[in-house]
């Protein structure tokens, strides 16, 4: 038996991509059918778009959480967002856009910020922004906003509201009180099962008075589309997979019956529908993200188990078409995207298991 | 003389060994624990689970290199979730062999993290142990599975 199960056998992932499709039938318009294909490694969307009676069908590209490090300590995540920022361009034609979606660094270093941005000089077609919190929480925000402008924003392309949202700059103060310098500020930050950064992920007041303004000249069917770091509703609170005041946020967005919001920061394929709203969960360029304890929606399709050997396994960017609904295709290093069955899926490869949270962070008082 | 010294020698020795024995055999289970023993007991094993909860999440010891990338093993497995070490021990697919927790954890060391193994039975590796297992207690054993 042994050696049914030896290297050679083993069957692996790899990176020799040779085909991957996903469609997607979203459950609010019940309308467009796409497929993809692809052939090599750069692959084209063969997309069967709907004509849409409120604008134009259009593409776009998502790249995000490339997690970058300076180039003498790390050079693995700078190749897969150099992969990454060489594919959208190649695809370039096919986009009008390409959002990156926060955490282009990994401790918010000036260093890594600027090597970000060289690298993303790589894709000359239009780019637009929004910050996640390891862009963010060594200098709030100094060095990002000063390369790629500040968030929120708003623009109208051919029929669809376009938003971005910074869901990760307006954390409540955990560092004041506790004396903390900007590099144990962000060090918090960083540990994505940290406790002492908490509920670091909000719209903020001042920030949901400007979405409602934004959309308060918007018809109530038209589409939006909302780019956000962190997903506008609740799916796992402790990794901050949620808003902590998406409730509020809902109250001005559910009122929209075509709403997409597209988000990263969960380094996993999310898909979720409430009321008018899509939600779609991207991929990260640096590393994938197991499925949380809980709250993982279920209409996800889970992603089939990484292999943690493959540095180019699991981990990929968004090809994403608007028409009449939205169509999307994670652009995975990997022929299979989806697990098929329990045993090989992400969610279902967790049985039997119960975590705690960690501990050292917080003090261990003996209780 | 010299023997009657010798032989009260060897006979305080022999008492002094044989009330030593006493004593640990008493220590190590023949009496009730109260409470503050149990404390102690508690306080030692999650010295160790800290220990391990650091480790975890980057921190550095003496002696130890367990990453090179700046990678901690808790940026992949947060609450250490998808360990598994209910599953442990089990054929693992990335090593093709049957392992145990201590082999996969210095596996992940020295593939992903691209550091050096740890000593698979020093003070490290019974640290990481022993957060691994206190942040996944709970979960029901499940050895073998995939």
């Amino acid at each position: 038996m042994h050696e049914k199960l030896s290297r050679d056998s083993v069957k692996k992932g790899g990176v020799d991509l040779t085909r991957r499709t996903f469609l997607h039938k979203s459950l609010l318009s019940g309308g467009a059918i796409a497929t993809g294909s692809a052939v090599g490694v750069f692959q084209t969307l063969t997309s069967m778009e709907v004509a849409v009676a409120q604008g134009e069908t259009f593409s776009f590209a998502w790249v995000s959480d490339t997690h970058l490090y300076p180039r003498e300590l790390n050079t693995r995540f700078i190749d897969k967002a150099v992969r990454a920022f060489k594919e959208v361009q190649e695809m370039g034609s096919n986009f009008d856009f390409m959002i990156f979606g926060g955490d282009l660094a990994q401790l918010g270093d000036p260093v890594e910020i600027k090597l970000g941005a060289e690298l993303l000089e790589e894709v000359k077609i239009k780019k637009v922004f929004i910050p996640g919190e390891h862009d963010w929480y060594l200098d709030l925000g100094e060095s990002w906003n000063s390369y790629f402008g500040e968030t929120p924003w708003t623009f109208d392309h051919k029929g669809v509201r376009i938003i971005g949202l910074d869901t990760v700059g307006r954390a409540p103060d955990y560092w004041s009180a506790r004396g903390m310098t900007p590099e144990e500020r962000m060090g918090h930050m960083s540990a994505l099962d940290g406790s002492q950064a908490g509920p670091w992920s909000g719209v903020g007041n001042e920030q949901r008075q400007w979405l409602s303004s934004t959309l308060s000249d918007w018809p109530k069917d038209a589409p939006v589309i909302i780019f956000s770091h962190t997903p506008l509703y609740e799916v796992y609170a402790p990794w901050n997979f949620w808003i902590r005041d998406w409730r509020e946020v809902h109250e001005i967005i559910l009122q929209f019956s075509n709403v997409t919001n597209i988000h990263g920061h969960v380094h996993q394929p999310l898909y979720n529908e409430i009321g008018g709203m899509r939600s779609i969960g991207q991929l990260a360029t640096s590393w994938p993200w197991p499925y949380a304890p809980e709250g993982t929606p279920e209409l996800t399709r889970p992603m089939l188990r990484v292999d943690p050997g493959d540095h180019f396994d699991g981990v990929g960017w968004g090809n994403l078409t608007m028409s009449d609904s939205m169509d999307y295709q994670y652009m995975m290093w990997r022929e299979q995207v989806f697990g098929t069955t329990r045993a090989d899926s992400g969610t279902g490869d967790n049985q039997n298991q119960k975590l705690s949270p960690r501990i050292a962070d917080r003090g261990w008082t003996g209780d | 003389m010299k023997s009657r010294v010798l032989t009260l020698i060897v006979t305080v020795l022999c008492l002094s060994l044989a009330f030593a024995f006493m004593v640990n055999r008493a220590s190590a289970h023949k009496v009730s624990h109260d409470a503050a023993t149990l404390q102690a007991f508690t306080d030692a094993f999650m010295e160790q689970v800290i220990r391990g909860d650091n480790l975890f999440h980057g921190a550095t010891e003496p002696g130890l290199n367990m990453s090179n990338t700046g990678m901690a093993c808790a940026m992949c497995h947060p609450f250490s979730s998808d360990v598994h070490p209910h599953e442990f021990p089990k054929f693992q697919e990335q090593m093709s062999e049957f392992a145990t927790l201590r082999d996969m954890i210095n596996w992940c060391i020295e593939k992903p993290n691209e550091g050096e193994k740890i000593d698979p039975d020093g003070e490290a590796m019974k640290a990481l142990e022993a957060y691994i297992y206190w942040s996944n207690r709970g979960s029901a054993l499940d050895p073998g599975r995939h």
